[in-house]
């Protein structure tokens, strides 16, 4: 049985019960997060918690709206986001560049693969006092802390992706006499764009990471100051308050990458 | 009796970390211009390593291959190869793929190649699928894409290493039909490497057995079958005579 969509009945049946779900999904998630701001305003206003320790989403709601009205709060954001975009640019180019060249001299990547081995395993964060020495502190270290951190991930997962291009593609690719830039630029890298687009996910959480390190080690703008300063003056509300607008702004760079991925999927 | 590929006294060993592997010795054999050849022999007895010694991608350590009477070189462009995958880049339009060697080769401006390479689109039914994704074409078509691919770069030997061996036993069937079609229509020399004797039997002239490792040549059998295309030669009368023959002398 057709209708006029040209479904049969049970396959339009079956569609709407696809929609239902996904509608009592989305109703779920706006309960479950109604729910937990509600519980903590009232127990907030009821004196059950403190709100000087535990702020209230009110609270911090007039927080930003106070912060915003000053001005002050875009100046943060801006610092921030900044910091974060030219670090996370930084990171994704220098690393895929460095992954090219590990991936096309073996000698090169045999002889730096154990230090590479030893910087991913290091805590970045060790490095801070250093780079406050090199570079000053301010903006600059912040995007170095930024780089360090996404570089070496960056570097392991892009080289892998070329490493593990099917040796068979690159035999067909001699067999037709490509040279090693063809190979390169008709085969290696069009074929770990998928991993390409992972990494640009990574980097986008691991950036935000690496300015906030950044930020509290010396600065004296941005959020990762902001939540710094909340905390040393007890102001929770401004600590909680940054947080929010954290969140929303590494959503915000996250939900850019979503239609790249979705573009690459299409083609 | 042209001989159009000859191996005269071929030899190879290669290198690994435990020892030297010597895997080809001494194997002299030919095919004729415009034939079918098949290699048969037991698994790792190096028909692949012959394959590539043929295609210029590794040095025979001893003796020469010979194409038309001139040694084949590195890039050889007298010769085409085709994989046990159709390795098609799933990035690329059907199109894009076909050309991808005429691209490589910086012909991909040249109105000839591109005419000939519209030419067989459209001569073995896939002009409609031209702007298609690879992921959107069966097994079957996918290899006939392929083989396209090789032809494009107009190769006068094709060279092809078990290419339906991923394929289900239906769809193997008819790409054989229809490969065999092809490379018979467009006049080019062939030679297969194949574990099944039956397909060896089918679409070949000739069927060259190698031994174990070190290879070499341990028969070389003319096929004769009435039938004008793989399926029908199946149903030839003498077809398990040859079978068990191969058979024979692969155990």
């Amino acid at each position: 049985m057709k209708n006029k969509n040209n479904y049969s009945k049970a396959h339009a049946k079956y569609l709407k019960k696809l929609k239902k779900d996904k509608i009592i999904v989305y109703f779920w998630r706006i309960v479950v997060i109604a729910l937990l701001l509600g519980l903590w305003e009232l127990l907030a206003t009821t004196g059950a918690i403190d709100p000087f320790f535990f702020s209230s989403p009110s609270r911090i709601v007039t927080t930003i709206i106070n912060l915003a009205s000053t001005g002050n709060l875009f100046i943060h954001i801006w610092t921030s986001l900044y910091e974060t975009i030219i670090g996370f640019v930084i990171a994704t180019l220098l690393g895929g560049l460095i992954a090219i060249i590990l991936w096309w001299s073996e000698k090169t990547r045999k002889v730096l693969e154990p230090y590479i081995i030893i910087l991913n395993s290091l805590p970045k964060i060790a490095l801070g006092p250093m780079i406050i020495l090199w570079v000053g502190s301010g903006p600059t270290a912040t995007v170095v802390m930024c780089v360090l951190i996404c570089i070496i991930i960056t570097i392991i997962s892009m080289l892998n992706a070329f490493i593990s291009c099917d040796n068979d593609k690159i035999l067909l690719m001699k067999s037709m006499h490509a040279n090693k830039f063809q190979i390169l630029f008709k085969l290696v890298l069009p074929n770990a764009l998928p991993e390409f687009i992972s990494v640009l996910k990574i980097n986008v959480g691991m950036s935000w990471v690496g300015t906030i390190m950044g930020e509290y080690l010396s600065s004296r703008a941005g959020l990762g100051y902001l939540i710094n300063y909340g905390s040393q003056v007890l102001q929770l509300d401004i600590v909680m308050a940054s947080i929010v607008v954290l969140c929303l702004l590494a959503a915000g760079m996250y939900a850019l990458v979503i239609p790249f991925e979705k573009k690459f999927k299409k083609s | 009796m042209e001989k159009f590929l000859q191996y005269k006294d071929l030899s190879y060993f290669y290198q690994t970390k435990e020892s030297e592997i010597h895997a080809l010795n001494h194997v002299d054999f030919f095919v004729e211009k415009n034939s079918f050849a098949s290699l048969v022999g037991p698994s790792g007895c190096g028909k692949t390593t012959m394959l590539s010694l043929t295609a210029g991608l590794l040095e025979p350590s001893n003796g020469q291959i010979l194409l038309d009477g001139k040694k084949i070189e590195k890039n050889d462009s007298r010769i085409g190869y085709m994989f046990q995958r159709d390795h098609l880049f799933e990035w690329r339009t059907i199109w894009q793929n076909i050309i991808l060697g005429l691209e490589i080769q910086k012909k991909h401006k040249d109105t000839k190649a591109l005419a000939l390479a519209e030419e067989l689109l459209k001569k073995y039914d896939l002009y409609a699928f031209k702007n298609k994704k690879p992921r959107q074409l069966s097994g079957g078509m996918r290899q006939r894409v392929a083989l396209i691919r090789t032809l494009v770069l107009n190769p006068s030997l094709l060279l092809l290493d078990e290419p339906f061996s991923a394929l289900d036993f239906q769809t193997r069937l008819n790409v054989c039909d229809d490969v065999y079609e092809i490379i018979k229509s467009e006049q080019k020399t062939a030679l297969l490497v194949t574990h099944d004797i039956s397909e060896a039997l089918s679409m070949s002239d000739k069927i060259v057995i190698l031994s174990a490792r070190p290879a070499t040549v341990k028969k070389e059998l003319q096929i004769e079958f009435s039938g004008s295309t793989p399926l029908k030669k199946r149903e030839d009368d003498n077809f398990g005579k040859y079978f068990e023959l191969i058979w024979r002398n692969l155990s």
